[in-house]
C-alpha cells in the first residue's frame, strides 16, 4: 500500500457533475431495468450490472478527486469505508423499502457518506475540502454497485431474493471486494505525477466489467437470471475497454519498450 | 413498512452494544503500532504495513473465531472472549514474525524514537535508533500494546457479530448469520478507516503522542456506528 | 469430532496456510507489492530509472481478497452446480489467477505511464515474463486458501460461508504478508547497498539496487532473494495464525461445556503471553549483539 497523491486537487477531463449524473442516473436506471426486464426474460439481468459499471466509473472518479489530495494513509481505505456503509446502506434499503429499495439505499447510503466525511473534516481534522462531497459520492456509487450486482445475480432486487441467493451464499462478500476494488483500483494504478482522468476511468469501466463477468458465473446457478448475456457482454465490454487502456498507455507513457537496457544518464538530463 | 419504533424498544440493548463494539474498534486501531510505508523500509517502529489493512486483519481472525464459538455456545462472555484471543494471536504472531524479520534478516534491533525509555522494560531506546530513521521494529512497548490493540479489535468485532445475531428476528439462522457476518465486516472496515485517518496512518502504541488524539477517532466512530446500528438493527429486525 | 481427527484435520489446515502465506509473499516481491513498493515508485523521481515491476493492487489485504473471493464464489457455484470439490476449487482458483492478471497488468502499465516526467520506460519483456509467475503464485495462494475455508465449512462446521470465509482469510493473509515478509524485500533486498544493519537512512530514500549479479534486476530476482527467508517465515506466521486459533478450542471443545470454552481462552492468552516473552528474548539478545548506534550519554527519563 502506498500513500495518497501529491496534495492538490486533480484537474483535467470530464467535469465531476456529468460523471455524478452517470453514475446515479445510469445506476439507478441499469438496476431498476434489470428488475422489471427479467420479469419478462431472465436474459435481461446483465442490465443491473451495467447499472453497475456506470455507479464504478463514478465513483472512481470520485476517489480520483479526494485521493489526489492526499490521505495520510493508502488510497484503498476510502473505498473500504465507502463499501463497509454501502453493504449496510443497500441491505437495509432493499429489506424496507420493496419496489422503492435501491432509492432508499442510495439516499441512507449518501447520508451516512455525508456525516462520516463530516465527521473526517470537523472532529478527525483532515482538511480536505472536498471530503464530505466525495464521501458521499463514494459511498453512494458503492451502494448502487452492490445493488447493480446483486441484480445480475439474481435477476431482481427483492430481499428474499437477494438474501437467499445472495448473502446467505456469501457471494455479498465478492460484490463487496469485486465492486471495492473496480471504485479503488483505478486511481490506485495510474497514480503518478502524469495521471490522466480518461486512462483511470478507462480502468474502472475495465475493472468494472470484470465484476460483470463473476456475477454472470452466479447467475449460471439462479432461476431468476441468465449467466450468457453477462458473461457475453461482461467479457466483450472488458475486451474493449483493456484494448482502450493499453492504447491510452502507449499515448502517455515516456516509451513502450520491448526490451532494452535503463534510460541513459543523458537522456535523465 | 416495518414497525421502526417498535423494533427499536425492542432492540434497544444491541443498538447500544453494536455502538459500543464500533468506538472499542476505534479506540482498538490506536494501539495497533503500524509504520506504513517506512516501517516496510526499517524506516518507523511499528508493523510495515497500514492502519486499516492490519486491525482488519486481526479484527476479522476475531470474528472467525467468534463465529465458530457462537455456533455452539450461547455464553456472550465467552463469545466475545474467543473473538479477542483470535485477533490477539493473530497479531502476536503476525508481531513476532516481524521481529524475527527485522533482527534476522534485516539487522536491526527494535527501538522506538519517539520515547528515550521503553516505558515498560526501562531500556533505553534512543541510541539504538540507526541514523537518519524514525526508529524499527517492535520493541516490548509496542508488542504489548498491539495485543491489547488486538484484543479490543476482536472484542469489537465479536461484541458486533453476537449483538447483531440475538436480535429478535424470523429470519433463519443461516439466513441471520450470514447477514450479522456481513454486516460485522462492513461496520469492522468503517471503524477501521476512521482512526487511521485520526492518526494519519502511523503510530507506535500507546506510548506515541498521537495516541492523545483518540477521544476524536471515538466521537467519530460514535456517530457513524450509531447511524449503521440503526440501519442494521432495523434490517434484520424487521424480518 | 474424535480429538485426534480434528487435530489431524487442523494440521491440514495449517500445512495449506503454510503454503498459501509464503506463496503470497513471493508474489508480492515478484511484482513489488505493497508497501516496499513506495521505493520503486519513488526511484524514478530520485534519477534511478529501472527495471522492476510496479505493481500497487491497492494493498495485499485488498487484493488477496479480490482473488480468494472470487475463487470462493466461482468454487461455490461449481459445487451448487454438483461438481467435485477438488475440481470446483481448481477452477475457482483458475478464473481468480485469471483476474489476478488483469489488476496486475493495469498496474504496471498504469503506474510506469504515470511517470512519464521522470522519464521511466514500460518494458514489455517485464510485463511477459512476471505476470505469469505472478498468477502461478496467485494460484497457489487461492487454492490454499480456498482449501482451508472448504475444510472449516465442511469438516469443522463453520457457520459463515464459504465464500466469506476465504474472503477473510484473503485479508488475512494479505496483512499477514505485508507486515513480515515484505519487510525483508522493503528494508534489506532494496537497499543491499548499504551495510547490513544499519537501517536504511532517509537520505537514500528511492536509490533501490538495480543491478543484479547478472544484468539488471527484476522482480524475479528479488523473489529468488526473498524465497530463502521472507517468504518462509511469512509462511509460518499465516500457518501458525490459522493452526493456533484453531488448536486453542479443537483442545479445549467449546461445544463440550463452558469451562472447556474458557480453558480454551487461557490458552490463547498463554500462548500469546509466551510471544510476548520471546519477543523481548529476542529483542535483548539482538540489543546485546548489534549494539547501539551512538554512545551513552545520559539524557532525562
Amino acid at each position: 500500500m502506498s500513500a495518497g497523491g501529491a496534495g492538490g486537487e486533480a484537474t483535467g477531463g470530464i467535469p465531476q457533475n456529468q460523471l455524478i449524473a452517470l453514475g446515479t442516473l445510469g445506476g439507478l436506471a441499469g438496476v431498476y431495468g434489470g428488475h422489471f426486464l427479467s420479469v419478462a426474460s431472465p436474459a435481461f439481468a446483465f442490465i443491473g450490472a451495467l447499472g453497475a459499471i456506470c455507479a464504478i466509473v463514478w465513483g472512481s472518479a470520485a476517489v480520483r478527486r479526494v485521493a489526489s489530495y492526499g490521505l495520510g494513509t493508502g488510497v484503498p481505505s476510502i473505498g473500504m469505508i465507502a463499501l463497509g456503509m454501502g453493504v449496510v446502506a443497500s441491505m437495509f434499503g432493499l429489506a424496507v423499502g420493496g419496489i422503492a429499495g435501491p432509492i432508499v439505499a442510495f439516499i441512507i447510503a449518501s447520508i451516512i457518506g455525508l456525516v462520516v466525511g463530516v465527521l473526517a473534516n470537523k472532529v478527525l481534522g483532515m482538511g480536505i475540502p472536498i471530503m464530505e462531497q466525495s464521501m458521499t459520492e463514494i459511498a453512494g456509487a458503492g451502494t448502487l454497485t452492490i445493488i447493480g450486482l446483486s441484480v445480475a445475480m439474481t435477476g431482481t432486487f427483492m430481499f428474499d431474493a437477494v438474501l437467499e441467493t445472495v448473502v446467505a451464499t456469501g457471494y455479498i462478500a465478492v460484490i463487496f471486494i469485486a465492486g471495492g476494488m473496480a471504485i479503488l483500483h483505478p486511481f490506485n494504478a495510474n497514480l503518478g505525477p502524469d495521471e490522466k482522468q480518461d486512462r483511470t476511468l478507462m480502468t474502472a469501466l475495465e475493472k468494472g466489467a470484470i465484476a460483470m463477468v463473476i456475477a454472470g458465473i452466479v447467475a449460471t446457478v439462479v432461476d431468476g437470471a441468465s449467466a450468457v448475456p453477462s458473461i457475453l457482454i461482461g467479457v466483450f465490454i472488458w475486451y474493449i475497454a483493456f484494448s482502450k487502456y493499453v492504447k491510452l498507455v502507449h499515448r502517455d507513457a515516456y516509451k513502450v519498450l520491448g526490451t532494452g537496457l535503463l534510460p541513459t544518464e543523458e537522456e535523465l538530463e | 413498512m416495518i414497525d421502526v419504533a417498535g423494533i427499536i424498544a425492542e432492540n434497544i440493548l444491541y443498538i447500544a452494544m453494536v455502538t459500543l463494539g464500533g468506538m472499542l474498534i476505534s479506540w482498538s486501531v490506536h494501539f495497533v503500532p503500524v509504520g506504513g510505508a517506512p516501517a516496510a523500509m526499517a524506516q518507523a517502529t511499528g508493523i510495515g504495513t497500514g492502519t486499516v489493512q492490519l486491525a482488519a486483519g486481526a479484527g476479522l481472525t476475531g470474528l472467525v473465531a467468534a463465529g465458530a464459538v457462537m455456533a455452539v455456545s450461547d455464553s456472550f462472555a465467552l463469545v466475545i472472549a474467543s473473538g479477542a484471543v483470535g485477533a490477539m494471536i493473530m497479531i502476536a504472531v503476525t508481531m513476532i514474525v516481524a521481529t524475527w524479520v527485522y533482527v534476522y534478516g534485516v539487522g536491526v534491533p527494535p527501538a522506538s524514537a519517539k520515547v528515550d525509555y521503553d516505558p515498560i522494560t526501562k531500556d533505553r531506546q534512543d541510541i539504538y535508533v540507526s541514523q537518519g530513521t524514525e526508529g524499527h521494529g517492535l520493541p516490548t512497548v509496542s508488542f504489548v500494546s498491539g495485543v491489547i490493540g488486538g484484543a479490543l479489535g476482536g472484542l469489537g468485532g465479536a461484541v458486533i457479530y453476537y449483538s447483531l445475531m440475538s436480535t429478535s428476528t424470523t429470519l433463519s439462522q443461516s439466513d441471520l448469520v450470514a447477514l450479522a457476518s456481513i454486516f460485522a465486516v462492513g461496520i469492522f472496515f468503517v471503524n477501521a478507516v476512521i482512526p487511521s485517518y485520526n492518526i494519519g496512518g502511523t503510530i507506535e502504541g500507546f506510548h506515541d503522542p498521537k495516541f492523545k488524539k483518540w477521544p476524536k477517532a471515538v466521537l467519530a466512530s460514535f456517530v457513524a456506528t450509531l447511524m449503521c446500528a440503526f440501519v442494521g438493527i432495523l434490517t434484520i429486525g424487521g424480518l | 469430532m474424535e480429538p485426534l481427527m480434528g487435530m489431524g484435520v487442523l494440521a491440514l489446515m495449517g500445512a495449506a496456510a503454510t503454503i498459501a502465506g509464503t506463496t503470497e509473499d513471493l508474489e508480492s516481491d515478484v511484482g513489488s507489492q505493497s508497501n516496499p513498493n513506495s521505493q520503486v515508485q519513488l526511484a524514478p523521481q530520485m534519477m534511478y530509472p529501472h527495471r522492476i515491476y510496479n505493481k500497487a493492487i491497492s494493498g495485499e489485504p485488498p487484493s488477496n481478497a479480490l482473488i480468494c473471493a472470487i475463487g470462493g464464489t466461482v468454487a461455490s457455484v461449481l459445487m451448487t452446480a454438483g461438481l467435485s470439490v477438488i475440481f470446483a476449487i481448481a477452477i475457482g482458483a483458475l478464473i481468480a489467477t485469471a483476474v489476478h492478471g488483469t489488476y496486475c497488468i493495469t498496474a504496471y502499465m498504469g503506474r510506469t505511464a504515470s511517470q512519464k516526467r521522470f522519464r521511466q520506460p514500460i518494458y514489455l519483456d517485464i510485463l511477459r515474463s512476471h505476470t505469469p509467475v505472478m498468477m502461478g503464485y496467485a494460484f497457489i495462494t487461492t487454492f490454499c486458501i480456498l482449501v482451508v475455508s472448504y475444510i472449516m465449512v465442511a469438516v469443522l462446521a463453520h457457520p459463515f460461508p464459504l465464500t466469506l470465509l476465504a474472503f477473510i482469510w484473503g485479508i488475512t493473509v494479505g496483512a499477514i504478508g505485508s507486515s513480515t515478509g515484505d519487510v525483508h524485500y522493503g528494508a534489506e533486498r532494496e537497499f543491499q547497498n548499504v551495510e547490513f544493519g544499519s537501517g536504511l537512512n532517509a537520505a537514500n530514500s528511492g536509490n533501490i539496487v538495480r543491478k543484479a549479479e547478472s544484468g539488471l534486476r527484476n522482480g524475479i530476482d528479488n523473489s529468488w532473494f526473498c524465497a530463502k527467508f521472507g517468504g518462509p517465515v511469512t509462511g509460518l506466521a499465516f500457518g501458525m495464525t490459522v493452526f493456533l486459533s484453531g488448536w486453542v478450542t479443537a483442545v479445549f471443545n467449546p461445544a463440550l461445556s463452558l469451562t472447556m470454552g474458557w480453558l480454551s481462552v487461557a490458552a490463547g492468552v498463554i500462548l500469546v503471553l509466551l510471544m510476548i516473552i520471546w519477543n523481548r528474548k529476542i529483542e535483548v539478545a539482538a540489543r546485546k549483539a548489534f549494539g547501539p548506534y551512538k554512545e551513552e550519554e545520559e539524557v532525562a527519563a
